[in-house]
């Protein structure tokens, strides 16, 4: 058998719900949602508070401690991983473990580039980062095992979101 | 890139894939959008347009953004109805949350002028 067909024996398809989805993924996209809501709170309150910022004697302006050039090459790094992780993933579903393991270490390696940088949406990457480490040493003998598939799968949701609301930050903080 | 020379799959439970040489066109058509925002803020220092068009034009150009990743990086397009409803729900009050307030403390017609 070569390394390219490997299929894990005795898989199972579990976790699949009367709604007809696998109820992991469900509760990712769920839990993204509410990300969504939590970051447009944040992002709304940076800007209800941004004029009584721009006021005070202390006021740090995001443009200056983090440049438009420097935050062009972090939002263009960013949107590679999205791409790397998608290989990944796109090699898990047809058991390539070669590709798999390059393209998702590395879409690793280019998250912490972000981690020092900014605050909450730091955290959320390293986040990443941590499930993403967890998912490869899990799934790495077997990646296109059904079960093995859908862990890739709901670990790149994740990292896409992530992915996401940097697309957000970076015109609403630092364009307009 | 083992052997998908499709450009489009269609798996069971309504999932979508697609070939790895789709994937990195949509990340080179994110490279080019990003490009023309940073071109756009970076032109527009000199005040060429008027500040609404430019942010007006900001705005599309990361939605364009969004939309792709979401719709096929994360393979939302193609995939279960519930998936969508339970993030476009949000994802609807997140960017009504956020123009309420925004509106709320203009300087024009809100709390905050």
């Amino acid at each position: 058998m070569s390394e390219s067909s490997m299929t894990r024996p005795h898989t199972t398809v579990a976790h699949h719900t009367s709604l007809g989805v696998d109820n992991r993924k469900l509760g990712v996209w769920a839990f993204i949602g509410s990300e969504t809501l939590f970051f447009a709170t944040l992002i709304t309150t940076y800007f209800v508070f941004a004029p009584v910022n721009r006021a005070r004697p202390d006021f740090q302006d995001p443009r200056k401690f983090l440049d438009i050039e420097l935050t062009t090459v972090l939002a263009s790094i960013l949107l590679a991983s999205s791409l790397t992780m998608v290989l990944a993933l796109s090699a898990s579903k047809r058991g390539d473990r070669r590709n798999f393991t390059i393209w998702l270490l590395a879409t690793v390696g280019l998250g912490p580039t972000f981690f020092v940088l900014t605050g909450f949406h730091g955290t959320h990457v390293a986040i990443g980062v941590i499930w993403l480490l967890s998912v490869f040493f899990k799934v790495r003998a077997y990646p296109n095992s059904p079960e093995n598939a859908m862990d890739v799968e709901i670990a790149g949701l994740y990292w896409h979101f992530v992915d996401l609301v940097w697309v957000a930050i970076f015109v609403l903080v630092y364009l307009i | 890139m083992a052997g998908h020379s499709e450009e489009h799959t269609v798996h069971a439970h309504g999932e979508h894939s697609h070939s790895d040489r789709f994937y990195w066109i949509v990340a080179g058509v994110l490279a080019v959008v990003t490009a023309l925002e940073v071109g756009l803020f970076i032109v527009n220092e000199q005040h060429l347009i008027a500040k609404w068009l430019e942010v007006t034009l900001l705005l599309i150009l990361s939605t364009i953004k969004g939309a792709a990743v979401v719709m096929f990086f994360m393979h939302l397009k193609g995939d279960a109805g519930i998936f969508k409803f339970v993030f476009l729900v949000p994802l609807a009050f997140a960017t009504t949350l956020l123009l309420s307030f925004m509106v709320l403390f203009s300087d024009h017609v809100g709390i905050g002028g």
